[in-house]
C-alpha cells in the first residue's frame, strides 16, 4: 500500500519536502563578530521564534502530505504556493532577526544566512520544479509558482528589509562595482551568444548542405567543447598578447592577452557547438518530400529556404541558442580570472579573501540571470514554433 | 501536349533513362509503370526539370522546356507525390494556395480557389481549411496534395504514386474520385505507379518501362490483350481477363435491390422479398444495416431480431467502384450479390454475380 502511494505521489516533490524538513537541524543564521571571523550559528527557533519555526514545520509537513497524495492540479498548485510561502516567510523573518542581532552584537557584527536557509531555498525550488511539471497546461500557474517567491525576495531587497544581512552589506559596500560587473557580465555573455549565433548558423547551414564540410566543422566544434573553460581562456592569452605586441594598434580596440578580448573569443567558441549542431539537425531532419514538393511546385531555391527551411528549422535553431545562452552565463563567471570582469569577479574575490558572503554575492545573481535567460529563450522558442508543429495540437 | 524525344539520363556510368520517346496528347492520362529502378520517376521528374536530361529534348506545348526558366515551368505544371510533402507549418488552405501565391494572385481569388478545390476533392472547406497537416489522415493528406497540385489550374499534372501511401480501401476511393475529377477537368496527366491495377483503371495510355527503356505504349485494352513482348506478358500476368474488369465501373450494373426498413412489419418484409431469398435491411435514413433471410422471417417477431448485421464499409461497394472490386467482394464474402452504397452509406442497389460474369464474357470477345 505504502509502495503504491510512493509511486502515485510525486517523487521529486517528496524528496523536496524531506529536504525542507532536513533543513531544520542546521543553523539558519550565523552571528559573527566581524566579516572574517568564525561565528556562532543559530537554529531556526533561536534565530526567529518558536511560532515561526512551528509555522515553517507545519508548511513542510503539508507539502510532504500533498506530495504523497495522488497527483492532481489542485495538489500541485497548493504545493507550489506553500513552497513560495516558506521562502517568503524565511526572508521576511530573516530581516528583523538580523536587525535585532546586529543591534545587540559588537560594532562590526555581521549576520549571515547559513546552511539552513540555503537548504530551504534548494528544497523550495525542488517543489516549484515538481509543481511546474505537474501543471503542463496551466502556463499562468506555472509562471506564478516559479516567480512569486523570487519577486518577493527582490522586493524585500529593494525596500531595505534585508539590509542587515551580510550579503546585502557586502553589496551595499560595492553597489557601483556590482552594477558595473553585472553590465560587463551581460555584455560578455550576450555579445558572445550573438556573435556565436551569427557565426554558428551559417556554419550549421554549410554543414547541412555540404557533406565534405560537415566533418571538419563538427570536429572543431566538438573538440573545443572538450577543452576545460579555464584552459581555453588561458590558451588564448599567448596568441592574443603576441598579436597585440605585433600590432599595437589592436590595443586601441582593447585587444590584449587578458581582458575582454580573449574572454569573448573563448565564449564565442563555446557557444558555437550547440548552435551549429542544432542548425544542422534542424535542416537535416526536414522531410525531403517537403523540399521536393516546394521545388516541384515552382519555388526558387531562396523561396524554399525562406518559406520552408527557415520556419521549420527555427525552433531547433533557437533551442540551440537557448542552450548556448544559459551555458554562456555560467562560463562568463570564469572569465573574471583573466581579467574580463563580470559577476565572477566577486566569486574569485570572495575565494581569495575567504569571505563566503562575497562569493554568494557573485553566485546568486549568476544563477538568477541564468534562470531568467532560460525563461526568456524558452518563450522565444515557443512563440517561434509554427502552430502546426507544436506538439499536442488538436 | 507533352513530347519526349530521345531523352536519356545518365548518372556516371549507369543509364537511368535510355533514349525514351513518348507523346501524350491533351486531356489524356498516361501512366508510367514498370519494376522499380526502371526510370519511371526519373522520367517524370525530367518533365518539370527537377532532373535535367543528359541528352534529348522535352517539349511542352511545342516549346522546348530547357528554354523555359525551371520555376516558371513548374508553376504551370501540377505536381503531386507519394509522400505528399504537405508543408507541416502551414494550414491546409495555405498549402493549397502555394502556387497561386507564387503567381501573385489576389487574396479573394486565392480564397475562392481554395474553397473550390476543397469541395472538388470532397472535403468540407469550413472544416478543413484551418487544419494543419498533422491533423489529417493519410487519405485526407493525399487529397489535399492533389488539390494543391491543381491549385493554379495547370493544364498538365505530374503525379508520382499519388495514391501510394494509403490503405487499399482509401486508395480505391481516391482512384474513383480521381476518375471523376479527371472526367470533369480533362487535364493532361502523367502518373507514375507500380500498381498495374491502378494503371489499368486510370490510364488512357500505359507506358511500360524496363531498364530505362519504353517497352510498350498502348491503351490498357491493347496492353492486356496483345502484350508486345514476353516481358510485358509476364508483367501484366495471367489474370488479364480479371484485370480488364478494373476498367469497368459498377455504376451501369447497379440494379434495384429488395429492401426493407428496420421498423417494417414481418408482413411488409415478406412482400418486399417476394420470391427472392433475402433482402437488405436499412434504417429510416436509408443507410445499410444488414440483411435478412426469407426463411428466417417466419421464426422471428421483428426484423431486427432476424437481421444479420453487416459492417457496410467492409461489404458494401461504393458506387464508383469497379467490377473487379465487386467480384473480389463476392468471392471473399461468398455472396451472390453485393450491396452498393453512396457516400453517406445509403443503399442505392446491388450488383449480382450473373451481371459480372456477363461483363467478363463480353470483355473476352
Amino acid at each position: 500500500m505504502m509502495v503504491r502511494q510512493w509511486v502515485t505521489g510525486n517523487s521529486v516533490a517528496v524528496t523536496g519536502s524531506c529536504l525542507g524538513l532536513l533543513s531544520l537541524p542546521f543553523g539558519w543564521l550565523t552571528l559573527k563578530a566581524s566579516r572574517l571571523t568564525a561565528g556562532t550559528s543559530l537554529r531556526l527557533w533561536d534565530a526567529f521564534s518558536w511560532g515561526v519555526a512551528a509555522a515553517i514545520i507545519v508548511l513542510w509537513l503539508l507539502c510532504l502530505a500533498l506530495s504523497l497524495a495522488e497527483r492532481d492540479k489542485r495538489h500541485a498548485i497548493t504545493i507550489g504556493i506553500t513552497a513560495n510561502a516558506i521562502l517568503i516567510l524565511t526572508f521576511i523573518f530573516a530581516g528583523p532577526a538580523a536587525n535585532r542581532l546586529t543591534a545587540t552584537g559588537a560594532e562590526f557584527a555581521r549576520v549571515s544566512l547559513s546552511a539552513g536557509v540555503w537548504v530551504t531555498v534548494a528544497a523550495v525550488y525542488m517543489l516549484v520544479f515538481a509543481a511546474r511539471q505537474s501543471l503542463p497546461d496551466y502556463r499562468v500557474w506555472q509562471n506564478l509558482i516559479s516567480w512569486t517567491g523570487l519577486a518577493a525576495v527582490v522586493i524585500l531587497l529593494f525596500t531595505g528589509w534585508l539590509n542587515n544581512i551580510s550579503v546585502v552589506q557586502e553589496f551595499l559596500g560595492r553597489e557601483s562595482r556590482f552594477q558595473q560587473e553585472l553590465v560587463k557580465h551581460i555584455f560578455l555573455f550576450g555579445g558572445s551568444v550573438i556573435a556565436g549565433t551569427i557565426i554558428g548558423i551559417p556554419l550549421g547551414i554549410w554543414a547541412a548542405r555540404n557533406r565534405r564540410a560537415e566533418r571538419p566543422i563538427f570536429y572543431f566544434a566538438n573538440i573545443t567543447q572538450t577543452i576545460p573553460s579555464l584552459a581555453l581562456f588561458g590558451l588564448l592569452i599567448a596568441p592574443l598578447s603576441a598579436l597585440s605586441f605585433a600590432f599595437p594598434v589592436l590595443r586601441e580596440f582593447g585587444i590584449r592577452g587578458v581582458g575582454a578580448a580573449p574572454a569573448l573569443i573563448a565564449l564565442i567558441i563555446y557557444s558555437l557547438l550547440p548552435i551549429v549542431r542544432n542548425t544542422f539537425v534542424g535542416l537535416r531532419q526536414l522531410d525531403p518530400a517537403v523540399i521536393d514538393a516546394g521545388l516541384g511546385m515552382g519555388m526558387s531555391r531562396p523561396q524554399v529556404f525562406r518559406r520552408l527551411e527557415v520556419p521549420l528549422a527555427a525552433p531547433l535553431v533557437l533551442e540551440g541558442v537557448r542552450t548556448a545562452s544559459v551555458q554562456a552565463v555560467g562560463l562568463t563567471a570564469v572569465a573574471a580570472l583573466i581579467g574580463a570582469g563580470g559577476l565572477g569577479w566577486f566569486v574569485f574575490q570572495g575565494l581569495g579573501q575567504a569571505a563566503p558572503d562575497l562569493i554568494i554575492l557573485g553566485a546568486i545573481p549568476i544563477i538568477v540571470l541564468a534562470l531568467f535567460v532560460d525563461a526568456v529563450m524558452r518563450t522565444i522558442v515557443r512563440v517561434s514554433t509554427p502552430k502546426g508543429l507544436a506538439t499536442g495540437t488538436s | 501536349m507533352i513530347k519526349l524525344e530521345q531523352v536519356t539520363k545518365k548518372y556516371g556510368a549507369t543509364v537511368a533513362v535510355n533514349g525514351l520517346s513518348l507523346e501524350v496528347n491533351e486531356g489524356e492520362v498516361c501512366v508510367l509503370i514498370g519494376p522499380s529502378g526502371c526510370g519511371k520517376t526519373t522520367t517524370l521528374r525530367m518533365i518539370n526539370r527537377l532532373i535535367e536530361p543528359t541528352s534529348g529534348r522535352i517539349l511542352v506545348n511545342g516549346k522546348d522546356t530547357s528554354q523555359v526558366k525551371p520555376e516558371q515551368l513548374r508553376r504551370s505544371i501540377g505536381y503531386a507525390i507519394q509522400s505528399v510533402g504537405l508543408f507541416p507549418h502551414l494550414t491546409v488552405a495555405t498549402n493549397i494556395a502555394t502556387v497561386p501565391e507564387l503567381l501573385h494572385w489576389d487574396k479573394t481569388r486565392i480564397a475562392r480557389r481554395v474553397e473550390e478545390l476543397l469541395t472538388l476533392v470532397g472535403l468540407s472547406p469550413a472544416e478543413y481549411a484551418g487544419k494543419y497537416p498533422s491533423q489529417l489522415s493519410g487519405g485526407e493528406a493525399q487529397r489535399i496534395g492533389v488539390a494543391r497540385a491543381l491549385a493554379a489550374d495547370p493544364p498538365i499534372l505530374l503525379m508520382d504514386e499519388p495514391f501510394g501511401a494509403v490503405d487499399p480501401l482509401t486508395r480505391e476511393r481516391l482512384q474513383a474520385q480521381f476518375v471523376a475529377i479527371q472526367q470533369e477537368l480533362k487535364k493532361t496527366v502523367i502518373l507514375v505507379t507500380h500498381d498495374l491495377d491502378e494503371a489499368i483503371r486510370l490510364a488512357d495510355l500505359i507506358a511500360i518501362m524496363a531498364a530505362g527503356k519504353l517497352v510498350q505504349y498502348d491503351t490498357p485494352e491493347t496492353t492486356l490483350s496483345r502484350p508486345a513482348s514476353k516481358f510485358v506478358h509476364d508483367f501484366v500476368g495471367s489474370d488479364r481477363a480479371l484485370k480488364r474488369l478494373s476498367r469497368i465501373s459498377v455504376e451501369s450494373f447497379i440494379k434495384s435491390a429488395p429492401t426493407v426498413t428496420i421498423n417494417a412489419s414481418i408482413k411488409q418484409a415478406e412482400a418486399a422479398i417476394g420470391s427472392r431469398r433475402s433482402a437488405w435491411v436499412v434504417d429510416d435514413k436509408g443507410q445499410l444495416l444488414g440483411w435478412i433471410d426469407r426463411t428466417d422471417l417466419s421464426q422471428v417477431s421483428s426484423i431486427s431480431e432476424g437481421m444479420v448485421t453487416l459492417e457496410s464499409k467492409d461489404i458494401a461497394l461504393w458506387q464508383n467502384a469497379t467490377l473487379r472490386e465487386a467480384l473480389s467482394r463476392m468471392l471473399g464474402q461468398g455472396f451472390k450479390s453485393i450491396p452498393v452504397v453512396d457516400e453517406d452509406t445509403k443503399l442505392i442497389g446491388e450488383v449480382t454475380l450473373g451481371d459480372v460474369e456477363a461483363a467478363t464474357a463480353e470483355a473476352e470477345e
